[in-house]
Order: C-alpha cells, then sequence, then structure tokens
C-alpha cells in the first residue's frame, strides 16, 4: 500500500482541507473588525427597505397577472412538505404492520401503550 | 541503492502507481455515472419513525412516537427543538435517529418542533414560546402519558427556551433537563455579536421592514461563520460522489443544513436586544412576560453536553450554564464533534447517545 504523505489523492484532499481552514480563520478574522458590521450591516439595512418595498411592488404586480406570488409557493412548499412528510409516516406505518402480520397476537401500533415499568440497568433492568 | 530510488520520497512506492490509477479511473467512472443519479433521484426520506400528531398551532407541533419497546420508563422525554432548524435532525434515517434510539431504549417520546412562522405570525414573542407552546406542550404530554413529571430536552436555541421555561416554572413539573450545545453568556459568541453590533445594526428597523427574519438570511448568518466550508464540502462531495454511503450522509446533513425555518419577528428582536445585546440570560436579569427568568432558580438535575469544535456555540458560551444553575445533580459532558455532528450522524452514535442513555435511564423512574 502507497504512504498517504505520498499519495497525490491524499495530499490534494489535505491540501483542501488546509485551504478550508485557513480560509475559514483569514474571514473569521476579518470578521471580527467593526468595520465589516458596520458595511454588512449598511447594505443589510438598505436591503431591508428596498427587500420590502419590492416585496409589496411584486404583489400587486403578480396579482395582476394572475400568478402566484413567492409566498404562496412557500406556503404551497410546506403543504406539499407536509403531505411528503404524512407519506412517509405512512409508509412507516404500512412497513410496521407488515412486519408486526408476520408475528400474530401482536397488537396494532397505535393501540400500544406499554407499561411504565422500565427500570434501568443499575436497578436491574433488563437492556435490550 | 540507484539513483532514482535515492531520489524518490521515503515510502513512495512504485508498484502501487498501476493499482492506484486503475482505482482512481474507476472511481472517475462511478463519479460520472453516479453524478447523474444524484441529480435526478431525491434523497432518502427523513424524519419518518411513526408518530401521532397531538396537536398543531401556527407553528408549533407536537408530536408523539410510538414506543417500539414492551415496557418503557415512566417519565416521558419533550424535545424541544431549535426555532432554526427542522426537528428531523434528531430523526434521520433508521439506524441514524436519535428518536428511534431513545425508542428502543424503553424512552417515551414526543417533540416540540416548529414550522415557518407565517406573515401574520410576525407578532410572535418570547412570551409565546415560553408561557404558552412549551408549557401548553408540557400539559398535552402529562395527559397524554398520565404522568405528572416530565423531562425536557433542548437542542441548541431549543434549550435556551427550556431554560427559560425551566426558571420560570421552577415548581415543575419539568423533572430533569438535558440541554445540547446550549449558549448562555452570549457575549462569547464573537462572531454573532460582531454581526448584531448595536452601533450598527438596527433590529428595529429590518424587524418593522421585513415582518419574519427570511430564512435566507439565517441561514446566511450561520454560513459566514465558516465561509470556505460550502465549497470545500462540495469538493468532497465530488471526490466521494462513488461512494453510496457518504452520498446518502452528505444529503441528509445538508437537506438539513439549508432547510433553516424564518424566524418571528418579535421574538428575534427579543433574542436581539436581550440576550445579544443586554446578555440578560448571562446576568440573571432576564424576564419574560414579566416573569423573571433566572437560571439560578433550576434546581432538576441537569446534563448539558457541549462539542469540542462547535463554531456556533462555542464552549465559552456554553461553560456557565453549569455554573449559575442551582441544580446539585448537575453535570456538564464535552464530546468530539461540532454543532450537529455532537448529536446526529457516526460520531453521536458512538459518544452522546449512550451517555445520555446512561445519564437519564438512572433519573426516569
Amino acid at each position: 500500500m502507497a504512504d498517504k504523505s505520498n499519495d497525490p489523492v491524499a495530499l490534494w484532499q489535505t491540501m483542501i482541507g488546509e485551504m478550508e481552514k485557513g480560509f475559514n480563520a483569514f474571514a473569521n478574522q476579518a470578521m471580527t473588525s467593526p468595520q465589516f458590521s458596520k458595511v454588512v450591516n449598511q447594505v443589510g439595512g438598505a436591503t431591508a427597505g428596498a427587500q420590502r418595498q419590492l416585496g409589496e411592488l411584486m404583489e400587486k404586480y403578480l396579482l395582476t397577472m394572475n400568478l402566484p406570488s413567492r409566498a404562496q409557493m412557500v406556503s404551497m412548499a410546506e403543504r406539499l412538505a407536509s403531505i411528503e412528510g404524512q407519506l412517509n409516516e405512512i409508509k412507516a406505518l404500512l412497513h410496521q404492520m407488515h412486519g408486526n402480520s408476520a408475528t400474530p397476537n401482536s397488537a396494532a401500533p397505535a393501540a400500544r401503550r406499554p407499561p411504565r415499568t422500565k427500570r434501568p440497568p443499575s436497578a436491574g433492568g433488563e437492556q435490550k | 541503492m540507484n539513483a532514482g530510488a535515492a531520489s524518490r520520497p521515503a515510502g513512495f512506492d512504485l508498484a502501487s502507481i498501476p493499482e492506484r490509477i486503475q482505482s482512481e479511473v474507476q472511481r472517475a467512472i462511478q463519479r460520472s455515472i453516479k453524478g447523474v443519479e444524484y441529480i435526478s433521484t431525491s434523497g432518502p426520506s427523513l424524519g419518518s419513525t411513526p408518530k401521532d400528531i397531538l396537536n398543531v398551532r401556527g407553528t408549533m407541533n407536537l408530536y408523539h412516537y410510538r414506543p417500539v419497546v414492551d415496557e418503557i420508563y415512566r417519565i416521558p422525554i419533550l424535545i424541544v427543538m431549535a426555532t432554526t432548524n427542522r426537528g428531523y435532525i434528531l430523526d434521520m434515517v433508521p439506524g441514524q435517529s436519535f428518536i428511534e434510539f431513545l425508542l428502543k431504549r424503553g424512552y417515551d417520546v414526543y417533540m416540540l418542533d416548529w414550522t415557518a412562522p407565517k406573515p401574520e405570525e410576525k407578532r410572535l414573542a418570547m412570551e409565546d414560546y415560553v408561557l404558552d407552546f412549551i408549557p401548553d406542550c408540557v400539559r398535552q404530554v402529562q395527559r397524554d402519558s398520565g404522568e405528572t413529571d416530565v423531562t425536557v430536552i433542548g437542542y441548541c436555541f431549543g434549550g435556551v427556551l427550556s431554560l427559560l421555561y425551566g426558571s420560570i416554572f421552577a415548581g415543575g413539573p419539568m423533572k430533569n433537563l438535558i440541554c445540547f450545545t446550549t449558549p448562555v453568556d452570549f457575549r462569547e459568541m464573537k462572531l454573532f455579536q460582531n454581526f448584531s453590533d448595536r452601533r450598527y445594526f438596527d433590529v428595529d428597523h429590518l424587524v418593522d421592514s421585513i415582518g419574519n427574519v427570511p430564512p435566507e438570511m439565517i441561514l446566511s448568518s450561520f454560513e459566514m461563520l465558516r465561509p470556505a466550508s460550502r465549497a470545500a464540502s462540495q469538493v468532497q462531495l465530488w471526490e466521494n460522489i462513488w461512494n453510496d454511503e457518504f452520498v446518502k450522509s452528505y444529503r441528509m446533513f445538508d437537506r438539513w443544513a439549508t432547510d433553516t425555518l424564518p424566524l418571528a419577528g418579535e421574538y428575534f428582536r427579543t433574542i436581539t436586544k436581550d440576550l445579544m445585546w443586554d446578555n440578560k440570560l448571562y446576568d440573571g436579569t432576564m424576564s419574560v412576560g414579566g416573569h423573571k427568568a433566572d437560571i439560578s432558580k433550576i434546581k432538576v438535575p441537569i446534563l448539558h453536553a457541549v462539542a469540542e469544535h462547535d463554531h456556533i456555540v462555542p464552549y465559552d458560551a456554553a461553560k456557565p450554564l453549569i455554573l449559575k444553575v442551582g441544580s446539585i445533580d448537575k453535570e456538564e459532558v464535552m464530546l468530539k464533534g461540532g454543532h450537529v455532528s455532537l448529536v446526529a450522524g457516526a460520531n453521536a452514535i458512538r459518544r452522546l447517545w449512550p451517555k445520555l442513555d446512561s445519564w437519564l435511564s438512572e433519573r426516569s423512574t
């Protein structure tokens, strides 16, 4: 096996890692200066005001064009994510039910309320 | 020894070169195939441990995860997720899910998770989170489980909310408190301090202008802490795209990291003014809705897990938690890893999860 210190791929990976660390450290150093904060917040403050006005204008424009706004799209994405989540749950539930059907006499998962009697291993409780 | 061998660095093995070239060519081919697959497929489905939704109210979601063992500990757990991120970081895929781990170890698990506050929820304030959402969830956990005592686990800012809740409701019903990477001394969050420098950062103007703080702003403030890391991680992804396990893990964490939530405007205003600017949690002068929230009032057993290489919540910001709470039974554990790898992924499976189980099992009966 080749020595890692001479492996060009390993050297490349080390170099990327070191560059990342070096750049992060350098940028962090620069970001601690008050000048950085001043510039970023001046730009951010101006952007926030402009963003609000532009957002209101765009809302009106999109309404006129009979097109959905970003907020509506985000809301729709939220609903889709929620549906996706519910589908995943159904999939997991079906999977679990399928598993349970292989072992008759087991209770339905939703109805299971195991007793709250478990003891910690130090008190002789079983640790599976 | 010949001249060629003498000029080669020590450990350089000529015989391994063809083997290495062959391996790299194979990986290059795999990269092309898998690269197309990566673009055309979606990532693994996350957060699929079976659960019931007990309550959804605006930005608040309360889940109960279905027990998977025949006998459980008496005291249920309520996990309070950070308000900036989704709870599925604690429920990745089977085998890498903290929730699944807890269920298999016999805990009864509930989670208070958040969705994006809607524009009309911009007035949600710290009071809503600490005096309404958390107490409401605790009551529902009590009702659903039939138990009076509840263990609370808070991750990152979920830990801050849990501390505020625990200090105001010091008489109970919180029985144990576990915090993961929870800041208390906000002066020590140096970069966030500079981003929100009160001389230049006009939080009132921001909140009054845009209402809720957009997720892009939250995400970019996290990414600015390590500005080169996103580019470097993409290089890493390309190098390892032939490796299915690496890609699966990358997709899970990348999806979660970029799935940042907006923050309700009023809530953000309080975080900035009371915590970032005035450091009231650390000074013991914090109050929420007229209730004094002094963490020295917390007397329940508490475990605080912190990460050695946490770039979001540096150790100096988290360290005072254990020193300042009034509990006698208190422990801080510092583990290898970063802000996220402390709680999820291979590092967490080996380190944090077993530690938490051994601490909590003794206090859950």
